[in-house]
């Protein structure tokens, strides 16, 4: 799926869907942290600014869609001839995150630079697969492909939204491949760990 | 079937060892590791290791709620970009 690019001066909020009954609701399609939270920050509009929308949820359904109610949607025929178009709001709507909390919006585009100044690509994505939020790296001078660092004080240091950059420590890059599962002597490590099952059979009877 | 408990946890021997010299200062930029089918121990907790997902190292830090799961739930070989929104990052 391609992610419909936000610029910085709008944010993406969702997409219709489609119609839902013949009152004039409409499914939207969310992308926000909670499907709730495309009504939160006010009128939303359209990618080109022409339409306007003050949602009202009226049903969450399941992976992240919701059913909706706008005044500016009379009929099903309305809902049913936007589908596809996005929701924008202004980036200016969105609260101001926490103390080292940063809208991921924010933080893509990014500079990176080392401790000592060197440059180190930019911030493609953002991503949390469980073990805590990481910032992928492109474009690396001398590097094929991207690297993730993990999204830490001691990985990255500083933070400038305002500047365009941030810090990356150079040891968190993994800029360097080591030989793979190998030990001392080049042989290939075993898998299993030490068991003494002599002693747990003993301890069991 | 779950695996037989008198068995204990699997985890490959090398992990074990670079866990030790971790907390000896080594891997500072973490342990990288290939073992996506390696049990997380109470040992790990607080190390960051690489875990390979056939294309690149993403970087897991281990916390108590990891504890019992496999690296390899950390580390998704399927990519989906999302949306960004007003999702936030936290720097911890």
């Amino acid at each position: 799926m391609n992610a419909p690019k936000s610029d910085k001066t709008h944010i993406c909020l969702g997409a219709f869907a489609g119609a839902h009954g013949v009152k004039g609701d409409a499914k939207i399609k969310t992308f926000t942290e909670t499907p709730k939270g495309i009504a939160d920050y006010g009128p939303v509009t359209t990618e080109d600014g022409a339409r306007t929308f003050t949602l009202s949820i009226v049903k969450v359904l399941s992976d992240g869609f919701v059913i909706a109610r706008a005044p500016e949607l009379k009929s099903r025929e309305d809902a049913q001839a936007l589908k596809a178009a996005r929701l924008y709001v202004d980036r200016a709507a969105l609260p101001a995150p926490d103390e080292d909390e940063f809208y991921l919006d924010d933080l893509v585009g990014l500079k990176a630079f080392d401790e000592n100044g060197a440059p180190l690509g930019e911030v493609r994505a953002v991503y949390n697969f469980g073990a805590g939020d990481l910032l992928e790296l492109g474009d690396i001078p001398d590097v094929k492909g991207v690297r993730l660092v993990p999204f830490t004080k001691e990985a990255v240091p500083a933070v400038d939204i305002n500047a365009g950059r941030v810090t990356v420590s150079r040891a968190f890059l993994d800029l360097e491949d080591e030989p793979v599962l190998k030990n001392e002597d080049g042989q290939l490590v075993s898998n299993d760990v030490d068991v003494d099952l002599d002693a747990m059979r003993q301890e069991d009877s | 079937m779950p695996r037989s408990v008198w068995k204990g946890p699997f985890v490959d021997r090398y992990l074990l060892k670079k866990a030790e010299e971790s907390q000896e200062g080594k891997h500072k930029g973490g342990i990288k590791s290939w073992s996506r089918r390696s049990t997380i121990l109470p040992q790990f907790v607080g190390l960051t290791f690489n875990v390979y997902n056939g294309q690149k190292f993403i970087p897991v830090h281990v916390t108590e709620d990891m504890v019992g799961h496999k690296f390899g739930e950390f580390s998704p070989t399927r990519s989906y970009y999302g949306h960004g929104a007003d999702k936030k990052a936290k720097r911890k």
